[in-house]
């Protein structure tokens, strides 16, 4: 099978409206997201950080009767005198997430506790009404060291990636890789956000899913490290050959390969974002937009950054020797 | 077939071999314990005692599949998780004089617990820092026996140092009572512990056991034939509690055991017997006589359910040879404990495999009621093993006093260390009160045995050679190093109040670990088979070849994963998507490269060889980005972040072998086997 055929498409001229486009989307993005409640506007605070990097407890139901609504439960911990309560639907019907932040101690007793509550409020014939499915408490200690530890560990990473590869190519490639990078995790980040809020997926923030995160980035770096060295190969193969077209020219020999990864990538990822259940789906989906992003990235933010500060700097050189010529 | 082609067999097969090697334990792990739940569900009689010799003839092999396997984390299996922090600053606070206490030692106190409230950094450094920087002197606020600022600086260290390993000791006792199997117990850092239990549902009652604080006794030991008696008084009180007769126990105990009853009445006539005619006699009236060993087996648990599992020895003194004997047996021989030596020194001890059978039956309310009031029994703290350096496998059962003579908290130190001659002993010292009661108790039994109770464990029971006027006490034994340290870190139980805080806790319940498990896996399964069908028809032989390597890449990413004795999570599963997305990217350059130069009219030869050359340093460059990326993230992150990071180091490594050399020698023996053409799933070229 040979699907892709021998293409020439341009996609180096219209590389300042995807750079433009891609930058306004990014920061749009985040400030949508992390920025506070707009009450004026209707517009909710997005964000919803997990109790990894807040703290607190969750406690994690399930009920018998899927009929049973956020509205009945929410009445029932409050009655119980959990008032505070947070509750969120996920997954099956039936199945809730009940948040507590401001206990910090006795998160055991507090799960255990909330299920005895509901089962006596909810159960009838003595049948059990509502199963523990898991609970977490982060005591407030635990959840500043683990975004602190994944903090530090994520630039680290990002300067010795930074270093590898202006090691390995041009200090300009190492630049445009990261710049490239960050704008998947970004744009990843931002949908998995609204997706979360939409409710239709449990995406919330947690230590397990910055490891989603970082697939991305492994992802989205190896793309870009092939066009580079696809562009590194044809430097030495077209001696003279004006950058942006290097670049177009490496994009369309390696498209093949791009979309063919790409496809078989994404279809295992589909099938674990229908099949994998509550644990693999939200990860799996995470990934799935990641990669889409960290393949156009490689064209149109990585490359096009590439040219246009190669150029840019470039230029200035020229305007510097014609200023001294002067 | 050349030699140059053995290698490349070579190189496909043994890293094959290898990897089932290293995943042969766990492989082994998952045999065994469907062949042992297949067992357990037989709840019958003969489906236990099946169990039971299962157990016995496949420990060693069950044991070292276990340690070897390649574990689930939590989130893939279900079960409970918790770190536990040691509060050192409060244990500074209170060994600190309380009159010597001011606002700025508080203050010291204070900034300290700000500045190590969100890291794992030495409490004790940083306390110790800001207290010099005051110009502030330790020996005004610590007491200490030498009163210079480098014995009480050293002394803090001890306890602090101390006090983790306090705690992990005393908990780990507690856990291992409770009978939880499989629980780990590990520390972590400087002053953590994680506990991981498979089980979600022990959650609430290990958080109960991991609150109380240790009790430490001193309790005299009470060990003479009286034991034996009491053995066979909890026989009958736990047999009649089993089959649930009246509440008055000595009544049911004396209707319950006719067994002791008929031996006991054949007995009677020939008390002033010697043992040995008591011996014929009661061969003759043996009970079990012309019973199966099966049958006689199962007869004398029910009998004796308790004491089946005690041996006892008992010896004149110290010097003479002590002459074993067990329980069953004295009671099938006629031999009453009023028969036994009344002066001797008494020892009983069960197997280590009846451990929990034994605590169980001890906890039973009406069998307590059936032991005498001043008695208590109690099992050692640790197992010992019958010759050296074997499994642990056997636990010594005392007698002591029912009430303590002194309790721990007078104790003010206790540390390890060396006598005259060189043997391990353990050094204790106890405060002024203490020590008054100690030269009484200690006065008042000389020659006798004292135990060192824990949480109702006995850790010691050494013999009290004379008074002990100051409270300096040195405890001798026949001790390693590692007992006397452990017994000293026991012996601090009851000094040191450093409290333990439960700061992160996670639980899956098994409905959800079982679900995300089967989900799980079928999904991965799907994706994969996804992956090697379009490979397959996609580059059609070169496809197959691929996936020959692509499999021996998650298997040998996953052998490797087990042989460093990782846990598989799921961020760990993530990173074996992306080091498999990357091997499937590499075969995929490849075979691009390769059709490019089929195209431009090569031989199958040297496209191969071109294809290989020019991918490869696309594909090196990729992989090791990502390790570089990788390493960082093992060194500094935590847990979730550090799982994913060393699943992606090792399959990016594996990539880089499977994906390139793996594939290039299956090519090249197929060049050397003669073909000329193969589809890569290329046109074809009219």
């Amino acid at each position: 099978m040979d699907l892709i055929k021998k293409t020439n498409i341009d996609f180096v001229t219209n590389r300042g409206f995807f750079l433009r486009l891609s930058l306004l989307a990014s920061i749009i993005g985040m400030l949508l997201v992390l920025g506070p409640e707009i009450p004026g506007l209707g517009l909710p605070r997005l964000i919803e950080p997990g109790i990894d990097f807040t703290g607190g407890t969750q406690t994690t139901v399930s009920f018998a009767n899927t009929a049973t609504s956020a509205e009945q439960v929410r009445g029932a911990l409050g009655k119980a005198g959990y008032t505070s309560a947070e509750i969120k639907s996920f997954g099956k019907d039936g199945d809730f997430l009940i948040r507590i932040n401001d206990v910090q101690d006795d998160a055991s007793r507090v799960s255990a506790d909330l299920v005895t509550k509901l089962n006596a409020a909810f159960s009838k014939n003595g049948e059990k009404a509502v199963i523990l499915l898991g609970a977490d408490n982060v005591g407030a200690k635990v959840s500043a060291e683990l975004a602190t530890d994944a903090a530090i560990s994520l630039i680290i990473a990002t300067i010795i990636i930074l270093l590898y590869v202006a090691f390995r190519f041009e200090f300009v490639y190492g630049i445009s890789a990261i710049i490239a990078l960050a704008h998947d995790v970004t744009m990843a980040f931002v949908i998995s956000v609204l997706v979360n809020k939409l409710g239709i997926l449990n995406l919330e923030l947690s230590i397990n899913s910055l490891a989603a995160y970082l697939t991305i980035l492994g992802y989205s770096i190896n793309d870009k490290v092939v066009v580079f060295d696809r562009i590194r190969e044809n430097r030495e193969k077209h001696r003279g050959m004006p950058l942006a077209e290097l670049v177009n020219l490496s994009l369309n020999e390696t498209l093949s390969r791009t979309l063919i990864t790409g496809i078989s990538v994404l279809a295992a990822l589909l099938v674990m974002v229908f099949l994998g259940g509550d644990v693999l789906e939200g990860f799996a989906f995470t990934m799935f937009t990641g990669i889409v992003i960290g393949t156009y990235s490689s064209v149109y933010v990585a490359s096009s950054f590439l040219i246009w500060y190669t150029e840019r700097v470039k230029h200035k050189n020229v305007g510097a020797v014609a200023h001294t010529e002067a | 077939m050349s030699s140059k082609n053995w290698g490349k067999w070579l190189l496909i097969v043994l890293p094959l071999a290898a990897a089932g090697l290293l995943l042969w334990p766990t492989i082994n792990y998952s045999l065994l314990s469907s062949e042992r739940a297949e067992l357990a569900a037989d709840t019958s009689r003969a489906g236990r005692e099946a169990l039971a010799r299962w157990d016995v003839d496949n420990k060693e092999a069950f044991e070292s599949a276990r340690a070897g396997r390649m574990k689930l984390g939590l989130d893939l299996r279900g079960g409970a998780y918790l770190t536990l922090e040691v509060d050192v600053l409060k244990l500074i606070e209170s060994s600190a004089d309380a009159e010597a206490i001011d606002d700025d030692f508080r203050s010291i106190i204070e900034e300290t617990r700000k500045a190590t409230s969100n890291s794992d950094v030495d409490v004790l450094t940083v306390f110790l820092e800001k207290f010099r920087a005051r110009g502030k002197q330790l020996i005004n606020y610590f007491p200490a026996a030498e009163l210079t600022e480098q014995a009480v600086e050293e002394k803090l260290r001890r306890d602090a140092t101390g006090s983790v390993d306090q705690a992990m000791e005393v908990l780990s006792q507690r856990i291992n009572k409770y009978g939880v199997s499989e629980v780990s117990i590990q520390k972590q850092g400087s002053r953590r512990l994680v506990i991981e239990l498979p089980d979600e549902k022990d959650t609430v009652q290990m958080r109960e056991l991991l609150q109380q604080t240790a009790r430490l006794e001193f309790k005299r030991v009470l060990m003479d034939r009286r034991m034996v008696k009491a053995f066979y008084a909890i026989d009958a009180a736990y047999k009649a509690y089993k089959s649930g007769a009246a509440p008055v126990v000595a009544d049911t105990a004396k209707a319950a055991d006719t067994t002791a009853k008929d031996v006991a009445a054949a007995d009677t006539a020939k008390k002033a017997d010697t043992a040995k005619t008591a011996a014929d006699t009661g061969k003759a009236n043996d009970p079990y006589k012309g019973l199966s060993e099966e049958e006689k087996g199962r007869r004398i648990i029910a009998d004796f359910p308790f004491s089946y599992m005690v041996f006892g020895s008992v010896a004149a003194n110290e010097q003479s040879q002590p002459q074993q004997f067990d329980l069953v047996g004295l009671k099938v021989n006629g031999v009453t404990p009023e028969q036994l030596p009344e002066k001797g020194m008494y020892m009983f001890r069960i197997p280590a495999q009846k451990l929990q059978e034994f605590l169980k039956i001890l906890a039973v309310p009406q069998v307590r009621a059936a032991i005498p009031a001043e008695l208590d029994i109690l099992v050692s703290a640790n197992g010992n093993a019958t010759k050296p350096g074997v499994q642990p496998d056997y636990y010594e059962v005392y007698g002591v006093a029912r009430e303590a003579d002194l309790m721990g908290d007078v104790i003010e130190d206790a540390y390890p260390s060396f006598d005259n001659s060189n043997q391990p002993v353990v050094m204790m010292n106890m405060n002024a009160e203490g020590s008054d009661q100690w030269a009484r108790i200690t006065g008042a039994n000389i020659g006798n045995r004292i135990a060192v109770v824990m949480d109702d464990r006995v850790w010691s029971a050494p013999t009290v050679q004379g008074k002990i006027p100051n409270g300096s006490s040195q405890i001798s034994g026949s001790f390693r190093t590692e007992d006397a340290m452990r017994l000293a870190v026991v012996l601090k139980a009851g000094a040191l109040k450093a409290p333990v805080q439960i700061i992160e806790e996670r639980v899956v319940g098994p409905s959800l670990g079982e679900d995300s498990i089967r989900r799980g896996l079928t999904s991965t399964g799907l994706s994969f088979a996804l992956i090697i069908l379009f490979m397959m028809a996609y580059y059609a032989v070169g496809g197959a070849v691929a996936d020959v390597a692509l499999l021996m890449n998650i298997l040998l990413t996953v052998a490797g994963l087990a042989a460093f004795g990782g846990t598989l999570t799921l961020p760990g599963i993530a990173g074996l998507i992306l080091s498999t997305a990357m091997a499937v990217d590499a075969n995929i350059l490849i075979f691009e490269r390769m059709r490019e130069e089929l195209y431009a009219g090569k031989t199958l030869k040297s496209a191969v060889d071109q294809g290989f050359s020019r991918a490869w340093s696309a594909i090196l460059d990729s992989n090791l980005t990502n390790i570089a990326g990788a390493i960082p993230l093992i060194i500094w992150g935590s847990g979730p972040i550090k799982g994913f990071a060393i699943t992606l180091l090792i399959g990016a490594i594996i990539t880089l072998f499977t994906a390139v050399v793996v594939t290039r020698a299956i090519f090249q023996l197929l060049i050397a086997g003669g073909a000329t053409t193969l589809n890569i799933g290329q046109k074809r070229t009219a």
